[in-house]
């Protein structure tokens, strides 16, 4: 019996982010269970930023009824919706919007130092343990200005660790990585959905966006594509390696 | 008119009557006071969602937002008193100078000086020129970088941390603003009226400094000093709910930037120009 969903869509009308009036997913049901791992695939501009953003409640829903932990993300209930944020930690694409005016450090700290309302030193203190296990130290000193792309999505995902949320949603984690690079986040990822021990070994959900599927093969527990306006569930590895949907072929394919 | 030769199914244009041509710029009018309406209702909703924010979140996080608070108020505060004091002794030496030495040299008695200058200095220059020159130094950076804040995505990572951008980004921003251009205000006039009272003392005016100073004083009512408090500060507000709306409250693309940059300053300057006009009007009913 799968466990009961912390995030539930009923025909969500997903909207564009720039363009609140057009649709770029339409009916999405979709329920994640606690400790699911889902990646959501699809080609650019299908909308799997948006549906993570929307899910996130950086976006309100257009159509239909969107439950985080079994409470409604009414589009102007800011309060709830904050108290969600926290809940979820989210990282951006690319170099996961990091505030240029502070440090690496500061930049993870702060989400502790604002809702624990810690002095800069303490927050520093309370987010040592994610430096470390991240392998920051090095750069914890930096602007975010001088960090590569890909150091700069680590950042992004400690600022989100910050919180200790429960759900983690990622936009595109492993574009643009090198091989080691992505080796690192394949195995932080699976020992979060397995439980790892900066969460006291409780599984974390995971949900991903991305463009590339081969990759996240053997980390996705559920997959999804978004395609043509549309959200439809793939299941599991197998069901996605043995898919004849020509789009998921060539999304499996285009690495070979 | 004929039908359209190369579409015949196309609509037959009427021709324009003679008196639509009148009505043209009338509907220009009215499509740019429907803009600015739209504008000021926006503006107004930003400004209370600003004053709820502030109001409701003053205990939540004051580690954090009260170094930004005093942060603002050093960087236009503290950082601008130099500037400040060079325009003041400046418009203080050539203006209040000029006027008090020709006012002497003309047989002119002190009073009418005062009646003239001191008023003028305190209630209308000191404000706008201390506004003027936050809204240049400082309201202007802060424009870009909140357009870029908002451009570049800093905003939604904002809220994705649950962090309200209104309560981090804009509170400390208006308060630090309105608190720097009301202690400008005073430093400004303050050094304008000793600019203008050094360039008469070289110049050889007769006048003491008690004599100066009592007569600029002589011709300002107790009510003058709240005004003058409240002015300002309205102004500083002004301005800063003005900035942080023109710098966040639009989606940008960063190519944006500078044209937001540019709407803030005629938007500023319109704003301070309007609160000069109405707090006149206190002024005009004290001199009759």
């Amino acid at each position: 019996m799968r466990p009961a969903s912390i995030i539930s869509l009923r025909d969500v009308s997903v909207a564009h982010p720039r363009d609140p009036g057009q649709a770029l997913l339409r009916s999405v049901n979709w329920d994640v269970a606690a400790g699911d791992c889902w990646v959501v695939t699809g080609l650019q501009g299908s909308g799997k930023t948006a549906l993570l953003e929307t899910v996130a409640g950086l976006h309100g829903v257009m159509a239909g009824e969107l439950r985080v932990f079994g409470q409604l993300l009414a589009e102007g209930d800011t309060a709830t919706q904050a108290a969600l944020r926290r809940r979820c930690g989210f990282v951006f694409e690319g170099p996961g919007r990091l505030f240029p005016g502070l440090s690496v450090l500061e930049n993870i700290s702060l989400p502790v130092r604002y809702h624990e309302n810690l002095s800069p030193e303490e927050a520093m203190k309370s987010v040592t343990d994610l430096v470390t296990m991240l392998d920051l130290e090095s750069v914890a000193g930096h602007s975010p200005g001088r960090l590569s792309r890909a150091w700069a999505r680590r950042v992004a995902l400690a600022r989100a660790l910050a919180l200790r949320p429960d759900v983690l949603l990622l936009d595109n984690p492993l574009a643009g990585l090198d091989p080691n690079h992505v080796r690192w986040w394949r195995t932080l990822l699976a020992q979060f959905v397995a439980g790892h021990a900066l969460f006291g070994g409780v599984p974390r959900t995971v949900l991903i966006a991305s463009d590339e599927l081969r990759s996240l093969l053997p980390l996705g527990r559920r997959f999804a594509v978004a395609r043509d306006g549309c959200f439809l569930e793939l299941g599991d590895r197998h069901a996605v390696e043995t898919s004849a949907d020509p789009l998921v072929q060539d999304l499996l394919n285009e690495e070979d | 008119m004929a039908p359209n030769a190369l579409d015949p199914e196309a609509p037959v244009r009427r021709p324009r009557r003679w008196w639509v041509r009148w009505l043209l710029p009338a509907r220009k009018a009215g499509h740019w006071l429907n803009g600015v309406v739209e504008e000021i209702q926006r503006l107004t909703a930003f400004t209370l969602i600003t004053l709820v924010t502030a109001v409701q979140k003053w205990s939540l996080a004051p580690r954090v937002i009260h170094p930004l608070i005093r942060e603002q108020i050093y960087r236009a505060g503290v950082g601008l008193l130099p500037l400040v004091c060079v325009l003041g002794f400046g418009l203080g030496f050539v203006i209040i100078g000029q006027v008090l030495v020709l006012l002497t040299q003309g047989g002119q008695s002190p009073k009418l000086f005062s009646l003239i200058i001191g008023p003028v200095i305190i209630r209308e220059v000191a404000p706008l020129a201390a506004t003027l020159v936050v809204l240049m130094r400082v309201g202007t950076a802060m424009v870009t970088e909140l357009g870029m804040a908002r451009a570049t995505g800093e905003v939604e990572a904002l809220e994705a941390l649950g962090i309200d951008p209104i309560h981090i980004l804009v509170v400390p921003r208006v308060i630090g603003l309105t608190v720097s251009v009301f202690a400008l205000t005073m430093y400004l006039a303050v050094v304008s009226l000793m600019g203008g009272y050094l360039m008469g003392f070289v110049r050889g005016s007769s006048l003491s400094l008690n004599d100066y100073f009592g007569s600029i004083v002589s011709a300002l009512t107790w009510i003058d000093f709240p005004l003058l408090g409240l002015k300002t500060l309205l102004l500083g507000a002004i301005n800063s709910l003005v900035i942080c709306y023109q710098g966040l409250a639009e989606p940008l693309r960063l190519e944006q930037v500078g044209d937001a940059t540019a709407r803030t300053v005629a938007m500023c300057l319109v704003a301070s120009l309007v609160l000069d006009v109405i707090f006149l009007v206190p002024n005009l009913f004290l001199v009759l």
